[in-house]
């Protein structure tokens, strides 16, 4: 299971970026391997309108099944992510990466869609 | 620290003067910040003095080199915008015409256009007259409000809040549904809809209190000039009542909205005694108390 998580940080200390489109970083988690990779998503910062979809095809490249975020996905990306077969979870906007991943293994996270 | 953001879906309901008078009631305490780019006012009602200038970058213009353009013509007959004129042998490019959609760099045979980025405006923070900081922009000719421009004034407001320990980040959003909307609710903790007794008020509070909803964020609302019509407020407290969205105020219409405007000052400072003072206080009391129960 792959698990990407928007975050404003490279650690498992650091803090989640309750945004999806615009997120600083994505942090992602293989269970299966145990291994925590890093993809910055600079390119949204540049972009003026439409970072939504773009977001989102980079975070289905990643090979996402889980996305663990704050508030959500706008109506945009949510339309393409729905069509995958990838779970979005929210509410995690004011935890710390490991507080976000062990919320989610608790069952304590919203499904977004 | 806490981001409140105000926001209406419809133009003109009070937006504005509310979230200045809730950023002058919290005083210090709070860091501004004003993402109605388009039409940026905030700054004339809290008296912001412009200290800290940085420039904005964004969107692209086509520019002709006129040592390699050979007056081919091709991108004059490409263009969608009217925005290439040809003049004494010449082609330019009119930069408030153009819309960067990069048509005409893709079929010039010469690679005689190249694309350069914009300077849309400026962002600013600058020191108000309640004390504390407030974090804006100003746009350049025909240039236009954008995702990206409101991220850019709410991660200044942010940095700056949790730089100085603030308690509140305010944020005054713009009218509608679209981009800069949606990047004004992005990391919001509670969400104010200002709404008003008109028909576009309500039709335009249903629409982008749907975009709410999408982002999963808790809202309240104000109900303002209620008395202009008493079936329409009947029907917009029904929808919020079906919606789980508390009232926490009920304006009447009062000229003091405008007279306070007139002097540039938030309603609070304008006539603190007065009973709409009182209210516009108790509501920013409620709403902090929401905030903080939202918390635990």
């Amino acid at each position: 299971m792959k698990i990407v998580f928007t975050t404003k940080g490279t650690t498992w200390d650091s803090q989640m970026d309750p945004r999806f489109g615009r997120a600083e970083t994505f942090l992602i988690y293989d269970e299966e391997a145990d291994t925590l990779e890093t993809v910055v998503n600079s390119e949204t910062e540049a972009m003026d309108h439409g970072v939504g979809p773009q977001t989102t095809k980079k975070v289905l490249g990643l090979g996402a099944n889980v996305i663990i975020t704050g508030n959500g996905a706008g109506q945009k990306a949510l339309e393409v992510l729905k069509s995958f077969d990838a779970k979005m979870y929210v509410g995690a906007g004011d935890m710390t990466v490991e507080e976000a991943y062990e919320a989610y293994k608790a069952n304590k996270l919203q499904l977004q869609f | 620290m806490r981001e409140v953001v105000v926001i209406s879906g419809k133009g003109g309901t009070g937006k504005t003067s509310l979230s200045a008078s809730f950023s002058y009631i919290e005083g210090a305490n709070a860091v501004v910040c004003d993402c109605d780019v388009d039409a940026a006012n905030m700054h004339l009602l809290l008296g912001a003095n412009f200290n800290n200038q940085s420039d904005f970058y964004s969107g692209e213009i086509s520019v002709i080199d006129p040592e390699m353009c050979t007056n081919c013509g091709e991108c004059f007959d490409v263009c969608r915008f009217d925005a290439i004129t040809q003049e004494e042998d010449t082609h330019i490019v009119d930069p408030i015409s153009c819309e960067g959609c990069h048509y005409c760099f893709q079929v010039c045979p010469h690679e005689a256009i190249t694309m350069v980025t914009q300077k849309a405006g400026d962002v600013y923070i600058s020191d108000i007259k309640q004390g504390g900081k407030m974090a804006h922009a100003k746009l350049g000719f025909a240039a236009e409000n954008s995702g990206k421009l409101v991220a850019k004034v709410k991660s200044e407001a942010k940095m700056l809040a949790l730089k100085e320990d603030k308690g509140f980040v305010i944020t005054d959003g713009s009218p509608g549904i679209g981009c800069p909307v949606i990047s004004s609710l992005s990391g919001a903790n509670l969400v104010v809809l200002v709404t008003e007794a008109t028909v576009s008020g309500l039709h335009d509070l249903k629409r982008v209190y749907e975009l709410t909803k999408t982002f999963n964020l808790k809202c309240v609302c104000i109900i303002n000039k209620y008395d202009l019509n008493q079936v329409i407020t009947t029907k917009i407290e029904d929808f919020l009542l079906k919606e789980k969205v508390p009232v926490v105020a009920k304006l009447p219409y009062d000229e003091t909205f405008t007279k306070a405007l007139a002097i540039a000052q938030p309603i609070v400072e304008f006539d603190n005694s007065s009973e709409l003072s009182q209210t516009i206080i108790k509501t920013w009391d409620k709403i902090k108390q929401i905030i903080n129960e939202e918390q635990k």
